[in-house]
C-alpha cells in the first residue's frame, strides 16, 4: 500500500486575525474637553491654527518617505463624551469641522472618547487591561504572581511597606521606589487605570487614552475581529451622544482610520497624560500574531516600524 | 538559542469529566480571545496564551551568575474533560546589549528571555535540566499557578473521583542532530531533554505536553493499581479501587494525538525503549483482567450459592 | 478533607493527638499530610521523630511559603523514609502516604493575615486537597492569627470540605475554656460568622475531642483508697454536667484519649509495635486513636447536632 497524506483539520481549533486597513499616520488634530468647548470658537480655532504646520510638515515627510508621495494620512477628532456631557453632536460636531475649515485643515474621523471604554458592547478597556503585561522588577523569577496593585500600574518597584513581617521578626525599613530600567537615577511613575464607586468602574483619562492610541495604531482584536469600524456620517448629525458611532468617518476619501504610526499634536498640560499614557502602553502585551501582520504589511510597502509601539507613537506639545 | 519549559499535569477537580462547553467557560482566561477547542481523536482544549514578565537569575550548570529578562509565556489545557495541565515555556536568546532594556522591547517579543551579558547554551541547557536554582526562573511556580486557575474554577464540584499527585515535566529543547532523553527523577519530577533540526516552533511544547500528560496517565495509573493492593486484599476490594481506572483514565491513551508529524518519531523512538504504550497495555490488561476474575467469581457466588 | 486542630490552652495533648490520629489514618490507608501551622513553635517533626526538622525546618518551610520569601513550594519531609524510628521507616503494606510540612525553624507567630498570605494559604490548602484524602493543621492554641487565616481561606474554598477538632484536657477549666473557644466573643464561630461562614453549618463542623482522660473505672487507679476513688467518681459526674451544659458534652465529642503514661513521658507516634512487641503503650490508647481516626471522615458522626 502506498502512504496517504492526510490532512485534517478543525475549525476551532484555528486561530484567524483579520486585518486592518492602515494608513500611514493618524494625526489627531485635538482633544475636546468641556471647558474648551464653553471657552468658545475662538478657543478651537486657536488650537487648529497652533495644530495645522505640524500636520501639515508630518504630512510632508511622509510624503518623502513613500515611493510616488503617495502618503495614506488621516486625521481624527477625539470628544470626550465619558468624564462630562456637553452640548450634542447636532450643535457640537459642525462647529468643530467649521472651526478646522476655517485652518485649512480636514477633520476625517471624529470620535467619542466613551467608545474606548465600550462600544458595541466590546469592553476595549477590559481588554486593553486584560493584556497588562506588569514589567517585572529584578529578581521576578515566576515564583510569585506578579505583584499588583489593584487599579494601579507602575514602572520599578514600590517602596516597601513599613511594619514587621513577623511576630517578634525583624521590622521592615522605608525604602524608595525604584524604576526598573533606570538610568542613573529612577523616574518612577505609578498611574491610577481606573477607580469604583458603589461597584461601577471609572477608567482614567490615561486608561482611556491607551486604548484611544492602540486604536488608531490597528492593534486591537476581539476574537480575531476587529473591535470596530468607522462608520460613514450621514446628512445630519445625532442630538444624543450615545447615537453617535464610536469613530464616524466624515470625509469620503479619508485614508483608513488606522494606521502604522499617530502623531498626537497637544497642549502641553498633557504632558504628563502622556507619560502616563506611555507607561501603560509599554506594558501592554499585543497579540504576536496581529504584530506580526502590522510588520509584513508594512514590509511589502518598504517601510521599516519601529519593533516597540511606544516608539510608533509620537507628540508635539504645542 | 535554546527554549526551557515545564509543564504541570493534574486530575481536574470534577467528579465526572467535563463537557467541551464547560472547557470552554473554565478555559476562558483572556477577554476577546477564543479557547481552542480539537475534537479528534479526543476532545483537547487549550486557553489563549498568556505572558509572565520575568527578571531573574538564569540556571547554569557551572553556577554563573546568568541574567535574563522578557516573558515567559502560558496556557491552560483540558483533555478529554479530565486531565488539566498548567504549561510554560520562553525562548531563551542573546540580547545585543548587556543592559536591561525598557520594557516595551520585551513585550515586541513575546515568549522570549534575552540574556543580559555572555552565555554558554550548553551550560543553560544543563542547569536547567539538573537542579535549577531557587532564585532562579521558575518555570514550575508559573504553570502551577495556571493549573490551579482551572482547579479553582466555580464551575468544578472539585468532588474528584481520586487524590492524586499532579506531575511536573521539565523539558530543554536545542537545534541539532534530533534525540530525545526523558528521565525520571522524584515520584513526581521528570525531565525531557529534546534536539531538533532546524528551528524551534511550538510543536515541540505540543510534543512535550503530550508526553507530560501520558507519563501521568501512566504514574496516575500506577498509583490506583498500587492502592488496590491486588492479591494483598479480598478481590471485591480491589476491584472497587480499580474501578475509578476504568471510568475516567483508560479511555484517554492516546499518544502522538496532537503531535507535528515531523515530531513523531520522537514519541515513536520512546514508546520503543522505555515503550509507554506497552506499558500502559500491561497495566491495562491487568486491571480488566483483575476486574474480569472478580466478576466471575461474583457470578459464580451468586449462582453456586443457591445450589450449595 | 481539612481537619484544623485547635486548643484554648496550651499543652493540651493537641498536637500528640492530632499527629497520632493522621498518622492512623494513613495506617488504614488513605494519602495524609499535616501541616504545622503552630508557627510560634513549630515542632511536629519531633513527633514524628523526623531528627532534621525536630524544630522546624531550615529549609523553605510553611512560614516562607506563606509569607512570600521566595518559596513555590514548602518543605515536605516523607515520614515514611525520613524518620529516625526503625519502626516508622519502612510503609506498612497497604499504608497511604504520610507527608509532614514543617514550619521554618526559629519562624514566629503571624502578626496579621495580611491578603497576599491569605491567598498562598488558599493555594496551599487548594493544592493539597488535590492529592491528599486527608490533611491535618495544626492551627495551634487560642484565638490567633492563624486561626483567623483558615477561617477566611475556608471561606474561599466553598466545595472543599473542612471539620474543626477542639481539643481540651478532662478538668474544670478547660471545659469552660473549650467551650469559650468555640461559642464566646470573637470565638470560631463569631470570627468565622463575621468571615462569611455560616454559623449554624460552622458550629455542625466543629467536635471536641478530651485529651489524657483518666477515667475513673481505670486499671491505673486500682491501688487508690475507696476515699479517693468515690471523690473521682463525684468529679467526673460534675464534669460531665459541666460539659454537658457547656455543649461540650457527649454529643459534640468526637472522642476521648486515654491518658497514657508513654505519652506523659515522650510526645510521639504510637506504633502497634509500642503495644503489641515492646508492650510500652497501652492497648486503649491506640485503639482510641485508630477510633478517632475513623470517625473524622466518618460524616454519620458528623451529623447535625
Ligand atoms: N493521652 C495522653 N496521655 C498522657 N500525656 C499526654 C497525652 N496526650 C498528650 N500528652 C502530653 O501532654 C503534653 C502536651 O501535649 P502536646 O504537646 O501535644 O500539647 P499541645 O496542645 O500541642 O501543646 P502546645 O499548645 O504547647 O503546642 C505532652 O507532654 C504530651 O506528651
Ligand atoms: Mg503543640
Amino acid at each position: 500500500m502506498t502512504s496517504v497524506n492526510a490532512t485534517f483539520g478543525e475549525v476551532a481549533a484555528e486561530r484567524r486575525i483579520a486585518s486592518a486597513p492602515l494608513s500611514h499616520v493618524s494625526i489627531e488634530l485635538g482633544h475636546l474637553y468641556m471647558e474648551d468647548f464653553e471657552a468658545g470658537p475662538e478657543r478651537l480655532r486657536e488650537q487648529f491654527r497652533r495644530v495645522a504646520p505640524w500636520a501639515g510638515t508630518v504630512r510632508s515627510s511622509w510624503q518623502d518617505r513613500v515611493p510616488g508621495g503617495r502618503a495614506r494620512v488621516s486625521t481624527c477628532f477625539l470628544i470626550d463624551d465619558y468624564f462630562s456631557r456637553f452640548s450634542t453632536p447636532a450643535e457640537l460636531v459642525p462647529m468643530v469641522l467649521e472651526a478646522a475649515a476655517d485652518c485649512d485643515l480636514t477633520i476625517d474621523y471624529i470620535a467619542r472618547e466613551s467608545a474606548c471604554a465600550v462600544s458595541d458592547g466590546v469592553e476595549l478597556a477590559r481588554l486593553v487591561e486584560d493584556r497588562l503585561v506588569n514589567d517585572p522588577p529584578p529578581d521576578t523569577n515566576g515564583s510569585r504572581p506578579p505583584v499588583k496593585e489593584s487599579g494601579w500600574l507602575c514602572n520599578g518597584a514600590r517602596s516597601p511597606q513599613v511594619g514587621t513581617v513577623q511576630a517578634m521578626g525583624k521590622a521592615n525599613r522605608w525604602a524608595p521606589p525604584l524604576q526598573n530600567a533606570k538610568r542613573g537615577h529612577s523616574i518612577f511613575v505609578d498611574v491610577e487605570l481606573w477607580d469604583e464607586n458603589g461597584g461601577k468602574r471609572t477608567w482614567s483619562c490615561p486608561f482611556l487614552a491607551a486604548v484611544w492610541q492602540l486604536l488608531r495604531l490597528g492593534l486591537l482584536r476581539t476574537d480575531g475581529r476587529l473591535p470596530l469600524r468607522p462608520v460613514m456620517r450621514e446628512d445630519a448629525f445625532p442630538d444624543d451622544w450615545e447615537s453617535l458611532p464610536a469613530v464616524m468617518q466624515l470625509n469620503p476619501a479619508a485614508a483608513p482610520f488606522s494606521a502604522y504610526t499617530t502623531l498626537s499634536v497637544l497642549s502641553p498640560r498633557f504632558l504628563p497624560v502622556e507619560l502616563a499614557v506611555r507607561t501603560i502602553l509599554s506594558q501592554v502585551a499585543v497579540d504576536g500574531d496581529v504584530l506580526r501582520q502590522v510588520v509584513a504589511r508594512s514590509g511589502g510597502e518598504g517601510i521599516r516600524l519601529e519593533e516597540e509601539l511606544v516608539d510608533r507613537i509620537s507628540y508635539v506639545f504645542a | 538559542m535554546l527554549v526551557m519549559g515545564e509543564v504541570h499535569t493534574g486530575l481536574l477537580q470534577n467528579s465526572g469529566e467535563i463537557p467541551e462547553s464547560t472547557c470552554r467557560d473554565v478555559l476562558q482566561l483572556l477577554s476577546g480571545e477564543r479557547v481552542r477547542v480539537s475534537r479528534r481523536p479526543i476532545v483537547y482544549a487549550v486557553s489563549p496564551d498568556l505572558l509572565t514578565g520575568v527578571d531573574c537569575r538564569l540556571p547554569s550548570a557551572s553556577q554563573s551568575r546568568i541574567r535574563g529578562a522578557g516573558t515567559v509565556l502560558s496556557r491552560s489545557s483540558i483533555t478529554g474533560g479530565r486531565v488539566v495541565q498548567g504549561s510554560s515555556f520562553t525562548r531563551i536568546e542573546r540580547s545585543g546589549s548587556d543592559r536591561r532594556q525598557p520594557w516595551s522591547h520585551y513585550l515586541a517579543r513575546p515568549g522570549v528571555v534575552e540574556v543580559l551579558g555572555k552565555v554558554k547554551s550548553r551550560d543553560l541547557a544543563d542547569g536547567f535540566a539538573e537542579d535549577p536554582p531557587a532564585d532562579g526562573l521558575d518555570l514550575g511556580a508559573i504553570s502551577a499557578r495556571f493549573l490551579d486557575v482551572v482547579q479553582s474554577s466555580p464551575l468544578l464540584d472539585r468532588r474528584a473521583p481520586f487524590k492524586i499527585a499532579r506531575t511536573r515535566l521539565r523539558w530543554v529543547a536545542e537545534e541539532g542532530e534530533p534525540a530525545i532523553r526523558f528521565t525520571l527523577h522524584s515520584e513526581q519530577m521528570r525531565t525531557v531533554r529534546l534536539v531538533h533540526t532546524g528551528e524551534f516552533t511550538p510543536a515541540v511544547a505540543d510534543l512535550c505536553e503530550d508526553l507530560a500528560l501520558h507519563d501521568w496517565l501512566l504514574t496516575a495509573l500506577l498509583v490506583i493499581i498500587e492502592r488496590a493492593r491486588i492479591g494483598g486484599t479480598p478481590g471485591p476490594e480491589a476491584a472497587v479501587k480499580l474501578a475509578p481506572a476504568v471510568d475516567h483514565l483508560l479511555h484517554l491513551w492516546m499518544p502522538s494525538a496532537r503531535v507535528d508529524d515531523v515530531l513523531s518519531a520522537y514519541w515513536e523512538s520512546l514508546d520503543r525503549r522505555p515503550g509507554f504504550t506497552r506499558q500502559w497495555q500491561s497495566l491495562v490488561d491487568r486491571v480488566r483482567d483483575q476486574l474480569a476474575v472478580h466478576t466471575l467469581a461474583f457470578l459464580r457466588e451468586k449462582s453456586g450459592g443457591g445450589a450449595r | 478533607m481539612l481537619i484544623f486542630a485547635i486548643s484554648d490552652k496550651g499543652g493540651t495533648g493537641r498536637s500528640v493527638t492530632s499527629t497520632n490520629i493522621v498518622y492512623r489514618h494513613a495506617l488504614q490507608g488513605n494519602d495524609v499530610c499535616y501541616l504545622d501551622f503552630d508557627f510560634g513553635s513549630p515542632t511536629a517533626g519531633a513527633i514524628f521523630s523526623v531528627g532534621s526538622v525536630a524544630r522546624g525546618t531550615t529549609r523553605k518551610g510553611l512560614h516562607d511559603y506563606l509569607l512570600g520569601e521566595g518559596a513555590p513550594e514548602p518543605h515536605r519531609v516523607d515520614v515514611w523514609t525520613e524518620s529516625d524510628r526503625e519502626g516508622l521507616r519502612t510503609k506498612p503494606p497497604g499504608a497511604g502516604r504520610l507527608v509532614l510540612l514543617p514550619g521554618n525553624e526559629g519562624g514566629g507567630e503571624l502578626p496579621a493575615v495580611e491578603e497576599e498570605t491569605l491567598r498562598r494559604c488558599v493555594q496551599l490548602f487548594s493544592r493539597l486537597d488535590e492529592e491528599f484524602d486527608l490533611v491535618m493543621v495544626d492551627v495551634s492554641a487560642g484565638r490567633s492569627f492563624t486561626a483567623e487565616m483558615v477561617l477566611q481561606a475556608t471561606v474561599r474554598l466553598p466545595s472543599v470540605p473542612f471539620r474543626w477538632l477542639v481539643f481540651h484536657r478532662w478538668t474544670r477549666q478547660h471545659i469552660i475554656a473549650a467551650d469559650g473557644l468555640v461559642t464566646g466573643a470573637d470565638g470560631l464561630l463569631d470570627a468565622g460568622t463575621r468571615f462569611g461562614h455560616d454559623r449554624n453549618a460552622l458550629r455542625d463542623r466543629i467536635r471536641f475531642v478530651r485529651t489524657a482522660v483518666l477515667e475513673p473505672d481505670a486499671a491505673e487507679l486500682v491501688g487508690l483508697r475507696d476515699e479517693q476513688r468515690a471523690w473521682l467518681f463525684a468529679c467526673d459526674t460534675e464534669l460531665r454536667e459541666l460539659a454537658s451544659r457547656h455543649k461540650v458534652g457527649r454529643t459534640s465529642m468526637l472522642g476521648k484519649i486515654p491518658l497514657d503514661p508513654i505519652l506523659q513521658w515522650r510526645e510521639q507516634l504510637i506504633s502497634d509495635e509500642d503495644v503489641l512487641a515492646s508492650k510500652i503503650a497501652n492497648a486503649e490508647t491506640a485503639a482510641a486513636f485508630d477510633d478517632l481516626a475513623k470517625k473524622i471522615v466518618d460524616d454519620a458522626a458528623w451529623e447535625g447536632l
